[in-house]
C-alpha cells in the first residue's frame, strides 16, 4: 500500500498533550486518525481483579474518545500488553534484581511505542505517526534532527534518544513548540474534553506511585529472595542494615536508617554481595561513566566528542566529551557529576538537538 | 458510515421515537400517584405491558420491565438461587449471565458449564448428564450473540421441566426477530432487551411464569413486583412494546429480505475468490460470524470503519483485545482462526446496494 504523507496516526494517551497534537495536526489539514495503546493492567493483590494502571484508564481511554469525536475523526484503542510487559515491566524489574535504576518510559518508546505505532500506520496506509512529546523534529533539507521541546521545563526528549533513527522522518511531534501553558490554553479554547486532566506523575504501570510495592506484587517469588543486609562505609565497615537492595537508589538519603552527623547517600549497590555501600555526598561525585550500545540519531560521529550529557531526567546538560574504545565509550565530565545512577540513560546533545544516549552501566569511583 | 452491526443494537424506529418524545413531554407524571397525571402514566405503562404479554403469548402478570438485559438476567438468576443450590448454564453465554455464574462461587452455589458443540449449539443431552439432585436452575441463551446459532431451547427446557428445574433463556437476541409463543412452553425466565429489535436503549423485560417465585434482587419502592423497583422508564417501556408489535407485524417480510441479502453478501464474496468460512449450524438469519483467514479480524474492523463500513471483530463488549473471542474458543476454534473471525449483522436500515458495496469493501481489502 502506498503511504498516505497527508494521514497521521497520533498517540493518545487521554491527556492534554496528545488531545492538542492530534487536534493540532487536524487543524494544519492532515487527516488523523486518534490510536490509544492500552499497555497495562494492574492486577489488585488482594481481590485479584484486573484494574486500570494510571496511563490507560478507562477514563484516560474515554477521554481520547471524546476528543476525536469532536472532531470526528477515528478512534483506536490497541492492546500492546504483551508487548509492554515483555519490552518494558520485564526489563524494569530485571535492572532492579541487578541494582540498576531504569527508565521504563525510555523502552516503552523505542521499543513499545514507536515499532507498534508505525506497525498500524503501515496498515492504515498512513506516512506519519505523532505523540504528544514535547520534543520537536526538525527538516533542514533531507537533514531531520530530533530537538527539544521549546518548553524547558517539559522537554521529553530524554526519553526518546532510542528511537529508530529511520522513523525521524515518519514522525511528527506537533507540540514540541509549544508550552505547557500554551497546550493548555489552546485545549481549552478548543473546548477540549481533556483540558484539565492532571499531568501524570507516577510511572504509568506502578499503582500509588511506590515501585518497592509493584515489585513485590509482580514477582513475589522472586522477591523473597531479595533479603536484608549490610549497609557498609566506604571503608567497608558495616554501619547499618538495609531492607533489602531493591529498596534503594544510587544517590537516595532518606529512609536509610543511620544517624550521622552529616548525611549519607546510597553510593554502591552490590546484589551479588548484598550490600548497599554509603558515603558522603562529596564521594558521590565521579567525572566518568562508561556506557555501550549507543543510539545515534545523527550519522556517525568521530570521537573525541563533545557534547553536552544529561544523566537524568531532571538534570540540567553538563559539558563532557565522548571517547570510543572498541564498542565501549567512555563519558568524561568537565565537571564532576553528582550520583551517576547505573541504569540511568544518559542523552547527549549538540545545543538543542538531541544527538544520541545510551544507558550508564556503572561510574568512575 | 453503513451500519453492519445490528446485533450489538439497532436503529430505533423513527416513528417511535416521535411517539416517546411525545410522551416524554406530556405523560410526566408518577404512575405510582393519585392523581390524574399519574393515572396517565400508569395507563401507558399497563397497555405497553399488554402489548408485549399478547406478542409473546403469555399473562399480563407475567412481564416486569426492567432496565435492559443485563438486569432481566441478573433479577432472575440471582432471584432463583440460594446457597447450596447447584445451576447449569453454557461456557459461552454472553458475559450478561456467565459472569453472573462466575461470581455465584463465592455465595455457596455450585455452578456446571456445559460446552457448545463445534457447530455452536448446546446437545440437550450434555445438560441432562449435569443435572443433580441440587439442580435448581438451567439457563441457557436462545441464540448466541457471536454465531447467531440458535439453540434447541424446547428440548432443553422440556429436560428441565422433567426434573423439576427452573428454565431461564437469555432470549435477546431472537426477540422480535422470530415469533415466539411463550404458551405452553417449558420455559420460566425469559429475558428480553428493546435495542435489539429497534427500540430504545436502557429499557428490557423479564418474563416470569406465573406461579415462579423470585427474590428480590433490589430493593425500593415495590415497582414491577418489587422486583424492579423505581420509577418506570415510561417512554422507554412505551417504545419497548411499539417496537416490539411493530418487529413482529414486519417478520414475515423483514425473513424474506434479510434471507436475500444473506444470500447476495454469500454468492458476491464467492464470486471475488476470497477465503471465508461461516462459523455455526442453525443460525438465525442475518447474524454472521466469518473467519477471513487473510486477515485479523482488528484489521478488518478498523479498516472497513475507515472506509465507512461498521462491522464487529467478535462482540462489542470484548473489543480492543488481542485475546481471540471466547466464544469461538468454546466452540474449538484455534485461536488463529478466532483472531480472523467477526461478526456482520443485517438490519431494517440496510438495502441491497449497501451489502453488495459491504462484499466488495471486504474482498478489496483483502486482496490489497
Amino acid at each position: 500500500m502506498k503511504l498516505d504523507k497527508n494521514k497521521v496516526l497520533v498517540a493518545m494517551s487521554g491527556g492534554v498533550d496528545s488531545s492538542v497534537a492530534l487536534a493540532k495536526l487536524h487543524e494544519q489539514g492532515y487527516t488523523v486518525i486518534g490510536i490509544t495503546l492500552k499497555l497495562w493492567e494492574s492486577v489488585d493483590p488482594i481481590t485479584k481483579k484486573r484494574k486500570n494502571s494510571n496511563c490507560n484508564s478507562i477514563e484516560a481511554i474515554n477521554g481520547a474518545k471524546m476528543v476525536c469525536d469532536r472532531l470526528g475523526v477515528h478512534h483506536y484503542t490497541l492492546d500492546h500488553i504483551d508487548s509492554f510487559k515483555k519490552n518494558v515491566v520485564d526489563d524494569f524489574t530485571k535492572q532492579y534484581l541487578d541494582g540498576r535504576t531504569p527508565n521504563p518510559c525510555v523502552r516503552c518508546n523505542s521499543y513499545v511505542k514507536w515499532g507498534n505505532l508505525i506497525e498500524q500506520a503501515d496498515k492504515f496506509g498512513a506516512y506519519y505517526i505523532a505523540t504528544g512529546h514535547y520534543a520537536q523534529i526538525e527538516r533542514i533539507g533531507t537533514n531531520i534532527n530530533m530537538k527539544k521541546g521549546v518548553d524547558n521545563h517539559k522537554d521529553q526528549s530524554y526519553m526518546l534518544w532510542d528511537i529508530n533513527r529511520n522513523l525521524l522522518d515518519r514522525t511528527l511531534l506537533p507540540i514540541g513548540e509549544l508550552t505547557k501553558e500554551e497546550v493548555r490554553g489552546y485545549a481549552k479554547n478548543n473546548e477540549l474534553e481533556t483540558s484539565d486532566i492532571p499531568d501524570s506523575q507516577d510511572l504509568c504501570f506502578v499503582m500509588d506511585g511506590d515501585y518497592r510495592d509493584f515489585l513485590n506484587q509482580y514477582m513475589p517469588e522472586k522477591m523473597q529472595n531479595i533479603s536484608n543486609g549490610d549497609i557498609k562505609d566506604e571503608d567497608g565497615a558495616i554501619v547499618g542494615n538495609h531492607t533489602g537492595f531493591t529498596n534503594y537508589t544510587v544517590g537516595q538519603r532518606k529512609g536509610l536508617g543511620l544517624s550521622f552527623p552529616e548525611p549519607r547517600y546510597v553510593k554502591k549497590i552490590n546484589p551479588i554481595t548484598n550490600t548497599i555501600t554509603i558515603s558522603k555526598k562529596e564521594s558521590l561525585y565521579s567525572n566518568k561513566c562508561f556506557v555501550k550500545n549507543i543510539n545515534w540519531l545523527i550519522d556517525p560521529p568521530c570521537f573525541p566528542l563533545s557534547t553536552s550529557s544529561k544523566i537524568r531526567y531532571n538534570s540540567v546538560g553538563a559539558n563532557a566529551v565522548i571517547e570510543k574504545h572498541n564498542d565501549d565509550y567512555i563519558i568524561i565530565f568537565e565537571e564532576p557529576q553528582l550520583a551517576i545512577t547505573p541504569g540511568q540513560s544518559i542523552v547527549f546533545y549538540n545545543e538543542d538537538i538531541l544527538i544520541g544516549g545510551g544507558v550508564i552501566e556503572k561510574y568512575n569511583e | 458510515m453503513i451500519y453492519f452491526d445490528s446485533a450489538a443494537s439497532t436503529p430505533i424506529y423513527k416513528e417511535i421515537l416521535n411517539e416517546m418524545q411525545n410522551i416524554s413531554l406530556t405523560t410526566f407524571g408518577n404512575a405510582s400517584s393519585i392523581h390524574k397525571f399519574g393515572q396517565e402514566t400508569k395507563a401507558i405503562i399497563e397497555r405497553a405491558r399488554l402489548s408485549i404479554a399478547n406478542d409473546l403469548g403469555c399473562n399480563l402478570s407475567e412481564i416486569i420491565f426492567t432496565g435492559c438485559g443485563s438486569e432481566s438476567n441478573n433479577i432472575a438468576i440471582l432471584g432463583i438461587l440460594k446457597r447450596g443450590d447447584h445451576f447449569i448454564t453454557s461456557s459461552y453465554e454472553h458475559p450478561a449471565v456467565l459472569n453472573i455464574a462466575n461470581s455465584l462461587v463465592e455465595k455457596g452455589i455450585d455452578v456446571s458449564y456445559v460446552k457448545p458443540n463445534s457447530a455452536g449449539l448446546i446437545n440437550p443431552d450434555d445438560i441432562k448428564n449435569e443435572i443433580n439432585s441440587n439442580t435448581k436452575l438451567i439457563s441457557i441463551m436462545y441464540v448466541n450473540n457471536e454465531l447467531g446459532t440458535i439453540n434447541p431451547i424446547n428440548a432443553i427446557s422440556k429436560i428441565a421441566k422433567e426434573n423439576n428445574i427452573i428454565f431461564h433463556t437469555d432470549a435477546v437476541q431472537i426477540i422480535g426477530k422470530v415469533k415466539i409463543n411463550l404458551k405452553n412452553q417449558n420455559i420460566d425466565l425469559l429475558s428480553l432487551s428493546a435495542h435489539k429489535f429497534y427500540g430504545p436503549k436502557g429499557v428490557g423485560a423479564l418474563y416470569i411464569k406465573d406461579n415462579t417465585n423470585l427474590n428480590s434482587t433490589y430493593f425500593g419502592g415495590g415497582q414491577e413486583k418489587s422486583l424492579r423497583p423505581g420509577t418506570e422508564n415510561v417512554s422507554g417501556i412505551h417504545g419497548m412494546a411499539a417496537a416490539l408489535r411493530k418487529s413482529i407485524k414486519e417478520l414475515d417480510s423483514w425473513a424474506e429480505t434479510i434471507n436475500r441479502y444473506e444470500k447476495i453478501f454469500i454468492e458476491n464474496l464467492n464470486k471475488s475468490g476470497i477465503k471465508f468460512m461461516i462459523n455455526g449450524d442453525n443460525r438465525l438469519p442475518g447474524i454472521l460470524n466469518m473467519t477471513f483467514p487473510n486477515i485479523l479480524s482488528s484489521d478488518l474492523v478498523m479498516a472497513l470503519d475507515m472506509e465507512g463500513y461498521a462491522i464487529s471483530g467478535g462482540s462489542a463488549c470484548s473489543s480492543g483485545s488481542t485475546k481471540p473471542p471466547k466464544v469461538l474458543k468454546e466452540i474449538g476454534m484455534t485461536d488463529e482462526m478466532a483472531m480472523k473471525s467477526v461478526r456482520i449483522s443485517f438490519g431494517k436500515n440496510l438495502n441491497e446496494e449497501n451489502i453488495k458495496e459491504l462484499s466488495n469493501a471486504i474482498s478489496n481489502i483483502i486482496n490489497s
